[in-house]
């Protein structure tokens, strides 16, 4: 079957909606050793202030390399870190497709990130953009950079998840 | 005075340090005097480093206390501190985090303006219109400039005083200090790698005693001890100052002799191990052994150096429950591809989200949330290592806390009260 453009665009939309959906899953309702599935390996997961991108610098509150540290990533929060309790909450908007090349779609989605304490409280984490560069892995999209460009300067407390 | 509670005698009933009341972290008495007397008193405070203001006119905004000042290059080289705050209305001048401000500094209300020093050069209508209006003949510019500081650099690192008659950076930093600070700071040209900012609900003394704390950093932070990152059985030292207000904590990685001790550390997942290790694959970067140094200078500096990640932390009160940290990750001008890619990797260890300095961010709201409300009288306890504040040659020891005490007493006033 031919697709026309409009209906590939579609079709490509939906699997990155759905990719994200997912991802965020994996965080927000766990299990979090999922969470490092849904990028190629080698990749780059960087959580960055707009501030520093704007200034051309690339350090992250979290700069993993390969699947490997973000599995490190995800263990040492469960074993390694001492942390009040605690569950966070993505809310997405729409994704915006940025390029489509024959190996990579460049998106953009907004994200807005709440965080509970025990007592129920909550707060705004942060307000951010995904900058992903999206690749098939195996006939599965992946991410093989997911930038997390995020506005909110001033990080309320630590930052205990990935986001 | 304002703070009679501050000077009740059950604020400090003991001699000693080795009890610190736990109102002097939730009062607001004692918060404003440590404003007036610490922050805005005779201390050097963090401003942040000559390399963020390479050009004539560049700016940038940063806090002493809760004073918001601008760090300034002027067309002379030198830098100038002055308060971000008008001299006409007190409306704030620069509103960017940083930027460039031209050849001079103009309110944005008013249109006041500045040289890069802080002087008063004009205003619109000085002279009123048609002779109506405007300021009196006797009006003294020279007497309505901005709010100036005392600057100095050491190394590029920029620090500024309220007071005039504060001694000279050298010499308040002693020379112990003086040395594990040019150890970093070697004159090098230093390279910002990054910032990051996050707010902690906890009083700011917390956060200082923490980086004086080496007794928490082999028990808490059990990624560092999983990976023998940091252990207290490794070959180190603590030091403190004449004054004991500052201090520095070093040790060795690799030094641990004979039989592991962990000192009955409860590790909760002994058998965890790292899939990728080229997160904690550090280069020999300095002349010595030391692999991780923390210095910590009064009031409110922290420069840490683990492995290959350097960075200030900059502590800034925001009320006596809460406080801003704002981490400049820094390299040097002459870093390789390789040791630039080191210090980006590394970071994952230190910041908002860091290995290990995510347990300290909670673990100090954990203490302010624990003390808030306590009953009057009560106090932390510090006895650990004994009741002095001397420098020692291992960490299990809260000496250096009770020297941070010592110098804060001083400086409060509160030690000439006869208890």
């Amino acid at each position: 079957m031919i697709m026309s453009s409009l209906e590939l665009e579609e079709k490509i939309l939906r699997q990155i909606e759905r990719l994200q959906l997912e991802y965020i899953s994996s965080i927000d309702d766990g299990p979090l050793e999922n969470w490092p599935q849904f990028f190629t390996d080698p990749c780059l997961y960087l959580v960055n202030s707009r501030d520093n991108l704007e200034r051309k610098m690339e350090l992250g509150v979290m700069r993993f390399e390969s699947v490997g540290m973000l599995v490190d990533r995800a263990t040492a929060t469960q074993h390694a870190a001492v942390f009040a309790p605690r569950r966070i909450r993505h809310v997405l908007g729409p994704v915006m497709i940025d390029e489509v090349t024959a190996q990579e779609i460049m998106t953009r989605t907004n994200v807005a990130i709440y965080q509970t304490s025990p007592d129920g409280d909550t707060m705004l984490l942060m307000v951010a953009q995904y900058q992903d560069l999206i690749a098939e892995d195996e006939g599965i999209y992946k991410f093989k950079e997911k930038r997390v460009i995020y506005d909110t300067l001033r990080l309320p407390d630590s930052v205990v998840y990935p986001l | 005075m304002k703070s009679d509670r501050a000077k009740n005698a059950t604020l400090w009933a003991n001699a000693s340090t080795t009890r610190v009341p736990f109102e002097v972290y939730q009062d607001g008495d004692v918060y404003a005097d440590e404003m007036e007397k610490i922050f805005y008193g005779t201390t050097w405070n963090y401003v942040g480093l000559e390399s963020e203001i390479p050009e004539v006119g560049d700016f940038r905004r940063n806090f002493i206390g809760e004073r918001e000042i601008l760090m300034i290059r002027k067309d002379d080289g030198l830098i100038s501190v002055i308060e971000n705050r008008c001299a006409h209305r007190g409306a704030q001048l620069c509103q960017k985090l940083s930027g460039n401000t031209g050849n001079g500094i103009t309110c944005p209300y008013h249109q006041w303006s500045y040289t890069l020093d802080g002087d008063l050069t004009g205003m619109p209508f000085k002279r009123g219109i048609k002779g109506k209006g405007g300021l009196n003949q006797d009006f003294d510019m020279n007497q309505h400039g901005l709010c100036k500081l005392r600057v100095e650099s050491l190394n590029g690192v920029v620090f500024a005083s309220f007071q005039d008659n504060v001694p000279t950076l050298r010499e308040y930093l002693g020379p112990e200090m003086f040395k594990y600070f040019t150890r970093i700071f070697d004159g090098r040209n230093i390279r910002v790698v990054g910032y990051q900012r996050q707010v902690i609900d906890s009083n700011w003394k917390l956060q200082m005693e923490n980086l004086k704390d080496p007794y928490h950093a082999g028990i808490l932070h059990l990624f560092l001890i999983s990976f023998g990152l940091f252990r207290l059985d490794q070959k180190s030292k603590c030091l403190v100052d004449d004054k004991k207000g500052h201090s520095v904590l070093i040790s060795e990685r690799g030094s641990e002799e004979g039989q592991e001790d962990i000192g009955g550390v409860k590790i909760a997942a002994p058998d965890f191990s790292l899939t990728d290790h080229t997160l904690i694959e550090p280069r020999k970067e300095f002349p010595d052994d030391v692999t991780l140094s923390i210095q910590t200078l009064f009031p409110s500096i922290i420069i840490q150096a683990q492995c290959n990640t350097l960075a200030t932390r900059h502590v800034i009160p925001k009320g006596p429950g809460s406080h801003e940290l704002i981490w400049t990750f820094f390299g040097f001008e002459d870093d390789d591809e390789n040791m630039k890619k080191l210090r980006l990797r590394q970071a994952n260890l230190m910041g908002a989200s860091g290995y290990v300095t995510l347990d300290d961010a909670e673990a100090l709201e954990f203490s302010q949330l624990g003390l808030t409300g306590a009953p009057k009288g009560n106090a932390a306890v510090l006895e650990i290592g004994g009741t002095g504040s001397e420098s020692n040659d291992h960490l299990v020891t809260e000496s250096l806390i009770r020297g941070f005490y010592m110098r804060y007493r001083d400086i409060m006033g509160y030690r000439h009260l006869g208890f």
